[in-house]
């Protein structure tokens, strides 16, 4: 039966590759789980007895042996939860089989220092408890239970990308949930006599239906640059203890993994300094299977593939924003990153060469957003060996009417140019609240009440925010203006929002108005007006 | 005897100065539901986009069929042995294939030649319009066609959209397609390049799109001729031709609709602006 569904992973090991996204850093999710499986397999022929205990038993030994990459240790983590499941157990029933694959699923949970959902994690406990819930509603037919567990574990790989943005943005579902999928796909198919069309058949990807979303490379600011090497391999001794290695590799890197026994462990880790790693394994046993690969290269690798994809302008621009609506509209409006950051929480040079770095085009206009933020965006062409345009926008509206004039046929240096001459068309209004009390220009400001600026400067101070943006935009010419747009803070009421644009509407009907949710913190308003 | 030259409907070269100019123009179609009508011959400009705003299904347009084109080559061939046909971009329609196909069907004296504009609107009808202009004053047919193969690459168009909506339905977003999705309304202006549909920029108002075309002109040195055209907007774009007039002599400022066919994808409000520039 296992044999059967490794045979059929094997037949779509290529297309589970494919659904691959950076930064995933073993790209070969569907070789690593087939290589993983059919160690796994040949270990179960060797079994010394029949029995589905000891089968079990031989499988988890060599899935442990032969693991590959970060899916294939989660996965001989699976078949060492199932043969724990499934031990002292000469056959197994439909509610073994529940048993089992909750073993299977919390063991796996167990293997990884820090689970994340979206994953293949994800799609085996949903499986198991799909299993579960069928066993306790009555079933005792085990494809009828088998069935029940692969149609949920279809259900849940279909839904990982809401779980896990990277896949999201990038339009797949998970690999490794995929790997699972068809693996108990492969199992139920065998039980229910298919194997004759699993010879002509292909397994099938889930495809998530996700609506489109632009691909922005949203980068957080974590310290997952540089990658550094996967290294992984099998460590072999005495009395091993995994839960002590883990506790000792867990300050060398990321993405570790330490699962096995006594006799055995297998490590995944990526890490700056893998000499480090293997200096303290050595001390207590014997490496194999070692393998150590530099994710910074396949970093560019992945750099290359995406070049191929993308559009004619060979100008990407980056802008600094706060708020998931402002990060929504500047990458909707095509900024190749948006950087988050604005007042009181600006972006180090670090930060923003990160996201220069990780477009896919070697000219790069910046767009920092705020006054404080374009020294910091300037230091970056001293980082990088790209070409680097600052276009100094101070405000939000500011670098959204830079980004709009960005022109496709203009070269770099023109668009940097244009962008930057657009800057004079808007003015920039902005509603906060005081920190402190205080005096300034003539204006007497309590703790926490509305205050308003124009262009960057504190003119006005009221008690409610529409009283403070109606003072602001009296000192504007609104009767010339031909757009404003209101972007409500996070703290904003939307209603409130649209009150003041209605007024504004009908006090000025040649205005073409815009409300939106731009949910920045700190400014309950940023209006531009053009 | 005269070279006779054949341009399409897509060329928006207006009837009375296609007669003036003896240029011959055959029409594509454009379906509302069951009825098809032949573009600008049974339907014209005005009554296409006063029901294609209530329209309830969107139009769809067709390219004519080689049979248009083999009637009009024979009908030509008995006036003339040369005939020189100039098309909308073969990216965008296959009206240049049928006058291909259609060519071949002609056995005998007349020589056909077919030139792929590689754009659509006033940026196919000001080529057309300069290489009928050349044959007036006696140009052959190979003089002609070259002149016309020369002048594709002079010729620029932009168009102001109100909307994308009509030309992503239709599918001939071609390389704007990245002009999309903005969560901001915006007004987007698209250029042809290399023969699709290809981004330029976005403005936020009818009045910053107008300052762009403005600024489009100007920013050429030497101009031969200028159109400029509307889809349900006759007012903007007597108002940008009347702007116009401080970079280009008024006689060389050519004024026209947006044709059906091209309508059913630039949607109404829509404007369009060509330069021809001079040859160096």
């Amino acid at each position: 039966m296992f044999a059967a569904a490794a045979s059929w992973l094997e037949k779509s090991s290529a297309e589970i590759d494919a659904l691959n996204v950076f930064p995933v850093p073993d790209g070969d999710t569907g070789t690593n789980m087939m290589l993983t499986m059919r160690s796994t397999m040949e270990e179960a022929y060797r079994a010394p007895d029949h029995s589905a205990a000891g089968v079990a038993l031989a499988m988890a030994r060599g899935a442990l042996m032969g693991a590959r990459g970060n899916s294939g240790v989660i996965l001989s983590q699976i078949w060492n939860g199932l043969s724990q499941g499934l031990a002292g157990k000469e056959k197994f029933t439909a509610a073994d089989l529940a048993d089992a694959l909750e073993s299977a699923a919390i063991v796996a949970y167990k293997g990884v220092s820090n689970p994340v959902e979206g994953t293949m994690l994800t799609v085996i406990s949903d499986a198991a408890a799909a299993a579960r819930k069928e066993v306790e509603a009555g079933s005792e037919d085990i494809i009828v239970v088998l069935e029940a567990t692969v149609s949920a574990a279809a259900t849940s790989v279909e839904r990982t990308p809401t779980l896990l943005k990277v896949l999201k943005d990038a339009g797949v579902v998970d690999a490794g949930g995929q790997g699972v999928y068809t693996i108990l796909e492969g199992a139920l198919r065998f039980l229910k006599g298919e194997t004759e069309q699993m010879r002509l058949k292909k397994p099938q990807i889930i495809v998530s239906d996700l609506p489109y979303t632009a691909s922005l490379t949203q980068t957080a600011g974590v310290d997952e640059v540089p990658y550094g090497y996967c290294t992984e391999f099998l460590l072999k001794g005495e009395k091993l203890d995994p839960e002590v290695i883990r506790k000792r590799l867990e300050k060398k890197g990321e993405s570790l993994i330490v699962v096995g026994d006594e006799a055995a462990v297998r490590i995944h880790i990526h890490t700056l300094d893998p000499g480090a790693v293997m200096r303290f394994v050595t001390r207590l046993g014997t490496m194999h299977q070692v393998s150590v690969r530099n994710m910074d290269e396949q970093h560019q690798d992945f750099l290359e593939m995406q070049k191929e994809r993308m559009p004619v302008t060979d100008t990407a621009v980056v802008a600094v924003a706060s708020g998931d609506g402002l990060v929504d509209i500047f990458g909707s409006l095509g900024a190749a990153a948006v950087v988050p950051g604005g007042q009181t929480m600006n972006p180090s040079t670090k930060d923003i060469l990160q996201a220069v770095e990780a477009t896919y085009s070697d000219k790069v206009i910046i767009l920092p957003n705020n006054k404080n933020i374009i020294a910091s965006a300037e230091q970056v062409q001293a980082l990088t060996e790209k070409k680097i345009k600052v276009v100094p926008t101070r405000s939000i509206p500011q670098g959204v009417v830079a980004l709009l004039a960005f022109d496709y046929e203009a070269d770099f240096k023109a668009n940097a140019d244009i962008m930057a001459k657009a800057l004079e068309s808007v003015k920039t209004v902005e509603v906060t609240r005081s920190v402190r009390a205080t005096r300034i220009n003539g204006l007497r400001i309590k703790r926490k009440q509305p205050i308003g600026l124009l262009d960057g400067k504190l003119i006005a101070v009221g008690d409610t925010n529409s009283d403070v943006v109606e003072q602001l935009l009296s000192r504007l010419e609104l009767e010339k203006a031909e757009v404003l747009t209101i972007y409500y803070g996070e703290d904003a009421d939307p209603a409130e929002a649209e009150d003041i644009g209605a007024t504004l509407t009908g006090r000025y009907p040649q205005l073409q108005l815009e409300v939106i949710r731009g949910g920045q913190p700190h400014y309950s308003y940023i209006i531009s007006v053009e | 005897m005269a070279v006779k030259i054949v341009t399409d409907t897509l060329s928006d070269i207006t009837s009375d100065l296609a007669d003036e100019l003896g240029v011959t123009v055959v029409p594509l179609y454009v379906r509302f539901g069951e009825k098809i009508y032949r573009d600008r011959v049974e339907i014209t400009s005005e009554e296409f986009y006063r029901r294609l705003v209530n329209a309830s299904t969107l139009p769809s347009t067709t390219q004519p069929t080689p049979h248009d084109f083999i009637e009009v080559y024979q009908r030509l061939a008995e006036e003339t042995d040369e005939v020189l046909v100039i098309v909308v971009s073969s990216k965008l329609s296959g009206t240049y294939s049928s006058a291909m196909q259609a060519r071949q069907t002609i056995s005998g004296k007349c020589r056909i030649e077919v030139v792929d504009s590689l754009t659509v609107a006033m940026g196919e009808g000001l080529i057309t319009i300069a290489a009928a202009k050349a044959v007036k004053a006696g140009a052959n047919l190979n003089e002609a066609a070259d002149l016309a193969r020369r002048a594709v690459s002079r010729s620029h168009l932009v168009a102001y959209f109100d909307t994308l909506k009509y030309l992503a339905k239709g599918g001939r977003i071609g390389k704007a397609q990245g002009l999309l999705g903005s969560m901001l309304s915006v007004k987007p202006i698209l250029t042809v390049r290399e023969g699709e549909m290809a981004p330029m920029t976005r403005v936020r108002s009818l009045s910053a799109g107008l300052d762009y075309l403005y600024n489009f002109v100007a920013g050429f040195k030497s101009i031969e001729s200028v159109a400029v055209e509307h889809a349900t907007t006759p007012d903007v774009a007597d108002r940008l031709v009347e702007r116009l007039g401080s970079l280009v002599p008024k006689e060389n400022v050519y004024r026209s609709v947006i044709s059906p066919v091209i309508g059913t994808y630039s949607g109404p409000s829509a404007l369009a602006l060509t330069v021809l520039e001079a040859e160096k």
